[in-house]
Order: C-alpha cells, then structure tokens, then sequence
C-alpha cells in the first residue's frame, strides 16, 4: 500500500494538514484526526443526518458517505465553528429559546442542517425547512420545536434588521 | 467502520482518468458523488484495488443550452444544481422534479447524475451488512450461485431503484460514454439491461460523461411512490411523455433491475385516447405485463397492483395538464 496520503483541509477557519488513510470518511477524520467530536456517527447509511456539516458553499452535506480525500483543498464548518468567542450563533440560540433538544445526539446534525436552510433562506417558509430537513431525523425531542426554532432564528441574529 | 483497503486516485483530466481504466478498469470503481458507493464499500459489497475521483473533472461538469434546444448535461452535475436549473426547470419540469425527487437535500447536494444513471441494483438481501449476508451466504450479486430472493433464478433480480433514468429514457435522452479508445452515444433506453448483476452495458474502461436532453413539446409527467418523500427510495416511478397527436410513452421505474418500457399499455392510449375508461384499459394492461418478483419493499403482487395505479395516475395527469 502507498504511503499515506496528505490531506489538506480547512475546518471551521484553521488550515490543517493532515496524514489520512484512503479508509477513512471525512466524518473519520473530523472525529478521529482532528478531534472535533461535535459530528455524531449515526446510521453511517445516510438515512439519519446526524453527521451534517457543512461545505464551503454553506451547504448540508453528510460526512459519513464521503471519503475524506475528496476534500482535499476544500473548506468546511462543523457544529463546534458556529460559536463565535463564545457567542452562539443565531440558531443555536433560538434552538436554546425554543428548547429544541431533548437527548441531544441529533442536535449537532440538525443544528448544521438548519444552519444551511438559513445560508440560503434566511427567513424559510415551512416547504423550505420541510426540504431541508427531511434528511436529518429526532427520535426523542420531535421535529415540532425544531422547525418552529428554525422558523423564527431571524430574530436572533446580531442585527435582525440587516437581515432580508 | 473504515472504509476496505483501496488507492484513491483524482486525475486532473479526463483523458488522464481514461487512461487508469483502461489499464485497470475492472478494479477501479468511479467515484462520483459516493453517496451509493461509500455505502457500498462500508458493507463490503464494493471493495475496489482503486477508486477513480471524477466529480471535478471540467469535461463531466456544466449544463449547456444547444442551438437546436438541447441540453447538454455533464454526468458530475450535483442533483441539487440540477434540480434548481434555470433551463431544466423551464424546458422541462418534470425532469427536474425527478432530481428533485432523490433522497434528501443532504443527498441530492453530494449525488451526481451519473452515479444516479449508474446506481448499482439494490435488493433485501445484499443490501445488508457484511455479517447479514455472511448469516445466509453469498448469492449472484457477490459471485456465488445462489439467490435468498427467488431460489429458482439464475440471474439476479436486484432492482434498478434510481429514481431519474425513468424520466431520461422517456424524454428520448442519449449518453455519451468515453474510454480512450474514442467515444460512443447511446440511447439511454439502450443502456440498461435487466440483470442486477451487470445491470448496464458499461465496458470497464468507460466513463458515462453527458447526457444530451432533446428538446419536445410533448408533455411529460413524473411520479414517484414511496414511504416518505424527501428521503426514501421508489416503491416505484413512473415517466409518461404524450405527444399532441396522442403518441404516448409509458416508462417504470424501481419494478425490476431495468426501467421498464410499457409497450401494450403506451399502444392502448394511443391509439383510443385518455377517456376514464381507456386509461383503465391501459393501467389493467399494465398491471398484467409486468413480469416482476417479490425484491425490496414490496411482493410481486403489490408491485403489479403499483404499475396499475401509476399507469391510471400519471395517463391522468397528463390529460389534465393545462
Ligand atoms: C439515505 C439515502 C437515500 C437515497 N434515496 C434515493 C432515492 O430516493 N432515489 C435514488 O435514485 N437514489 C437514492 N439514493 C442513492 C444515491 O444517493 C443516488 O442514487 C445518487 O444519485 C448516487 O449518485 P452519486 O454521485 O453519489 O453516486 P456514486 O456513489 O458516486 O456512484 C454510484 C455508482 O455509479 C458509478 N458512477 C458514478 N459516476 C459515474 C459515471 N460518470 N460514469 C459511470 N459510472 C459512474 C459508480 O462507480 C457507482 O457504481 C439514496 C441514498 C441514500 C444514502
């Protein structure tokens, strides 16, 4: 087998250089490599959502049905790059005014899945959030809270006013 | 669990990628948005010497509007790009709503249209775990002479369950397929062959690399029955195309380990019209055509009384189109 391969991958702003196996999922690496455990390993089949991140482009893509070299050179965000010095971010606050969590394993995925709906509505009609959301699933808390937190993030933006 | 051992090659140009397959081609497995082929390989039903990263490569990528209203569309197009394009939605909504009609968002933002064009079969037994399977055993699909489907087949009955070539093959679409040899066009109708083993006619050192979409006035509908929209596989589709002189198409798909063309159904609207009663004629004729097996999901019967119900609805909404 060839040495292994350098990986050249930037998460939430830090450049990283990392040695990767042809193995390993991106979702391998966040975990395992650079030690961001916010990512969750659900269903590895697609199904579940629980692994979202998000690409460069701010959208939701499932990080356990890629291999991680086919990032090489690109960018993207996990859970744990939301948080801004401490300040969250305007979802993560309307999931906390909202109470949308209840157990928690789901939340990073869906909270990332979330993130892209506002990347590219950032004030979603339900047929919007219903879209992007139907690949990430709650077994516990519900998807009711969720959307409704989603629905009404706008208000917690650092300047709602700026927003659309 | 980590992927099975393999050599992760992304050639910078397609030619550059031709020539890895057609040196090594049955070991290579192309990777394009691997949202079916990282599944795969984690189950072990893929475990490829190399995988051949395609997604970026400039000749796979772009949609382009010919002269003559075609468009042309690049195999590593994402379906997400495809389903929210400007010309495919206006020239042809139904296609775009079968993009749209693939897994989830999350899906649909890595997948590409060749890998849904080459999506393997898929079936209740293989589809499991490698432990799963070990329980009963190899079959056909993994080079053994067996099937946990239906014991008496010989060739594999996995299903077609790719939920776009239904609405291609209706639309009159062709692909083009590159080896560096030289390049071929194929109808896509001509690309599928009802064995889920080799379930195309893809060669080893062939890479799909377009889609050319014909422009028509026709009028075409797409329909997609399953348990949840917005994440699940087909239970089954179907792609109707009806001409203004009453020429009409009829293409399932997710019934069998090809799309399946609807001949006497097609012939039956044709020929007497779309009358409540003639649809039903047709969607009886549906129902007994199709010479299906219990696989995924749903029995034999089911997907019978399926191929009726979507023939009835789709011959429906085509008469009722504005
Ligand atoms: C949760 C979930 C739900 C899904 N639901 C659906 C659904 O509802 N409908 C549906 O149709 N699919 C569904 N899929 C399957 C799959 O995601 C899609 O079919 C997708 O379009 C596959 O595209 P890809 O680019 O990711 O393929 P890949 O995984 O990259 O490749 C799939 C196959 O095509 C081959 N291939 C890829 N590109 C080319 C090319 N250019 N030329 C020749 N061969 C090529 C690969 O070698 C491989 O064998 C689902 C998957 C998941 C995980």
């Amino acid at each position: 087998m060839s040495p292994k391969p350098l990986l050249r991958l930037t998460v939430n702003g830090d450049a990283l250089e990392l040695l990767v196996s042809p193995q390993q999922t991106l979702l391998d690496v966040i975990r395992d490599q650079v030690g961001l455990m916010g990512t969750k390993e659900g269903c590895t089949t697609g199904s579940c959502g629980v692994c979202t991140i998000n690409n460069a482009r701010g959208e939701a893509i499932l990080s356990c049905l890629t291999p991680a070299l086919e990032w090489d050179g690109q960018s993207i965000t996990t859970i744990e790059g939301l948080e801004r010095l401490g300040d969250l971010d305007a979802i993560q606050k309307s999931f906390v005014h909202y109470h949308a969590v209840q157990c928690g394993f789901c939340t990073p995925g869906v909270i990332m899945s979330a993130k892209a709906v506002l990347n590219r509505h950032p004030r979603p009609t339900d047929e919007q959030i219903n879209d992007g959301m139907a690949g990430v699933i709650c077994r516990c808390t519900g998807h009711i809270k969720v959307k409704e937190a989603i629905r009404e993030a706008h208000a917690f933006a650092a300047d709602p006013a700026a927003k659309p | 669990m980590l992927l099975p051992a393999h050599d992760y090659v992304k050639p910078r140009t397609l030619e550059e990628g031709l020539g890895v397959l057609s040196r090594s081609g049955a070991a290579v497995r192309l990777l394009g948005g691997g949202t079916d082929v990282t599944f795969n390989m984690r189950n072990r039903l893929m475990q490829p010497a190399v995988l051949l990263s395609i997604r970026e490569l400039p000749e796979l990528l772009g949609v382009e509007e010919w002269p003559d209203g075609s468009l042309r569309i690049g195999a590593a197009c994402r379906l997400a790009d495809l389903a929210a394009h400007q010309a495919v939605n206006s020239r042809h909504p139904a296609l775009a709503a079968a993009f749209k009609a693939v897994a989830s968002s999350h899906v649909r933002n890595m997948a590409t249209l060749g890998g849904n064009l080459n999506l393997d079969t898929r079936c209740w037994y293989a589809n499991q775990t490698q432990e799963w399977r070990a329980a009963k055993g190899g079959c056909l699909k993994t080079g053994v002479d067996a099937c946990h489907v239906v014991a008496s087949v010989k060739t594999c009955v996995a299903i077609n369950n790719a939920d776009t070539p239904p609405a291609l093959i209706a639309l009159d679409a062709t692909i083009t397929l590159a080896s560096a040899g030289g390049r071929r066009t194929l109808r896509l109708a001509d690309y599928y062959r009802a064995d889920g083993v080799t379930h195309t006619v893809r060669r080893t050192d062939e890479v799909l690399t377009e889609v050319i979409v014909p422009p028509t006035p026709d009028r075409l509908v797409f329909i997609k029955d399953t348990a949840r929209l917005g994440i699940d596989f087909a239970y089954g589709t179907i792609a109707a195309r009806r001409a203004a002189d009453g020429r009409t198409r009829l293409v399932l798909g997710s019934l069998g380990p090809a799309p399946v063309v609807l001949r006497r159904a097609a012939v039956i609207a044709t020929q007497r019209g779309l009358a409540d009663t003639h649809i039903e004629e047709a969607a009886e004729a549906a129902r007994e055509d199709l010479g299906v097996v219990s696989n995924l999901y749903t029995p034999a019967a089911y997907k019978r009384d399926l191929a009726r119900e979507l023939v009835r609805r789709a011959l429906t909404a085509l008469r009722d189109m504005p």
